[in-house]
């Protein structure tokens, strides 16, 4: 698992590393029982508060999402009904996409066919060195 | 394409000014402090809760560095009063000192002629929590070489050192004065690394002074705005984030857009009909507020802190 924030995002930054695990829990890269990295390890990384580290993994244990095992750390539950995560994931892409559309004038509808004009039945292959 | 700025008179009564904190690490009360006619200080209240990392922000000359000396007796306030760790500093600064770690503006300390190897056993020996490993790993992290005369170190060098002094105590608090400057990139790097170790391993409440606010961005969870020796405002992350928005949207046909006078804005930038402002104030109220005045909201955004803080100082240097 990566986990990967942007202090420019709109969304606070405990609330990016929650969307991370959740993300990762989604697409199987992190397992059900496998372990975060430690408070310490992932505020090193990150270079972000270590309070606000505790604050995601605390929401996120409030969730559900994983749990505590005193003094050996936290880890990932196990996904219930992943089509539920999966749809919910989506959702928050949709969203996002749905705000950049708004700014720039497009309502739901045309940025819906224009996704499904970008994304024909068949993906078109990058030409290379033609 | 055209900006503007204007510091509404009202906003100094609506930018929050105290904190509520249940046995804070650091409280002023009307703390003023001049030199001769000049004004360094004036009427701060200033609250750092237990466990905070409050960054201090404020324009060269803004009080920051009185402030931080003030709070462990390396200088005596005109008026008003201090309390650091629960300690009156200006009645027993020792105690708070030996409490706090301290990374001065300057880049020299006393004793500067000694060699960095004994600088360091001879600042260890006033720490009774020193951590003689803990500096060992910092020496090593921060590549420190013993054998240099201190005086000689390049700012970047006494830079690091003053870091290693300020931490292998563990001190309770940390009073950083713009604790990056003069390091290069890399090594800014790894010492926000090192800090959010550190932090991790050994809590602590830390006030961090500097004008370069997107260094801590990721670190800070509240933050002071000091202007020509005034507090302008003191508030937590996440009440920034919810009160200080960015609002692009398009202004009505005939160009009047809103009634400014309604809405406490910090910023204005104008293209023709779009528009994006920096306003203050709950999101739902703005938004209603533009609205009603026939404008159409595109997107709200908060701000990065950096911008935030700019924002707000530039609002600050309006005032009279």
């Amino acid at each position: 698992m990566l986990i990967h924030i942007d202090p420019a995002e709109d969304r606070p930054i405990y609330q990016q590393i929650m969307d991370e695990v959740q993300r990762a829990r989604v697409m199987g890269t992190l397992p059900p029982d496998g372990a975060l990295p430690s408070v310490r390890q992932l505020a090193g990384e990150l270079r972000v508060n270590p309070n606000t580290v505790q604050q995601a993994y605390r929401e996120l244990e409030r969730e559900g999402a994983v749990y505590v095992k005193r003094g050996q750390g936290t880890f990932a539950a196990a996904l219930e009904g992943s089509a539920g995560a999966r749809r919910r994931l989506l959702a928050e892409v949709a969203g996002r996409a749905l705000r950049d559309a708004h700014r720039h004038g497009f309502s739901a509808d045309e940025l819906a066919e224009a996704v499904r004009a970008a994304n024909p039945e068949r993906p078109r292959r990058a030409r290379r060195h033609a | 394409m055209s900006a503007s700025t204007l510091a509404p008179p009202a906003l100094a009564g609506v930018l929050p000014q105290r904190l509520e904190a249940d046995a804070p690490a650091v409280a002023t009360a009307g703390l003023s402090k001049r030199y001769g006619a000049r004004t360094a200080l004036e009427d701060v209240d200033l609250t750092v809760p237990d466990g905070a990392v409050y960054l201090l922000a404020g324009a060269n000359g803004a009080g920051k560095t009185s402030l931080l000396r003030i709070l462990q007796e390396l200088a005596r306030p005109t008026a008003g009063s201090a309390r650091v760790l629960g300690i009156d500093p200006a009645a027993d600064g020792a105690a708070v000192r030996a409490q706090t770690g301290y990374v001065p503006e300057r880049h020299d300390v006393p004793y500067g002629t000694l060699r960095v190897g004994r600088l360091v056993t001879h600042h260890a020996a006033h720490y009774a929590s020193w951590d003689a490993a803990y500096a060992a790993h910092l020496m090593a992290r921060l590549e420190i070489e013993p054998e240099p005369r201190f005086a000689e170190l390049s700012k970047g060098q006494a830079r690091r050192v003053q870091l290693l002094l300020a931490l292998a105590h563990r001190p309770r608090l940390l009073l950083l004065d713009e604790p990056t400057d003069g390091l290069d990139p890399l090594v800014r790097d790894m010492v926000l690394e090192l800090l959010a170790e550190h932090l991790a391993d050994h809590p602590a409440t830390v006030l961090v002074s500097t004008h370069l606010v997107g260094e801590v961005d990721r670190l800070a969870d509240h933050v002071g705005v000091l202007t020509r020796g005034h507090l302008l405002t003191q508030i937590s992350r996440a009440e920034l984030h919810r009160l200080l928005r960015r609002y692009h949207f398009e202004a009505p046909e005939d160009g009047t857009a809103a009634d400014a006078g309604a809405l406490h804005v910090l910023h204005r930038t104008n293209g023709g009909a779009e528009r994006a402002w920096t306003v203050w104030g709950a999101e739902a109220e703005v938004v209603a507020h533009l609205t009603a005045a026939g404008c159409r909201v595109r997107q709200v955004e908060p701000l990065r802190l950096e911008e935030a803080a700019v924002a707000l100082l530039r609002a600050g240097r309006g005032r009279p």
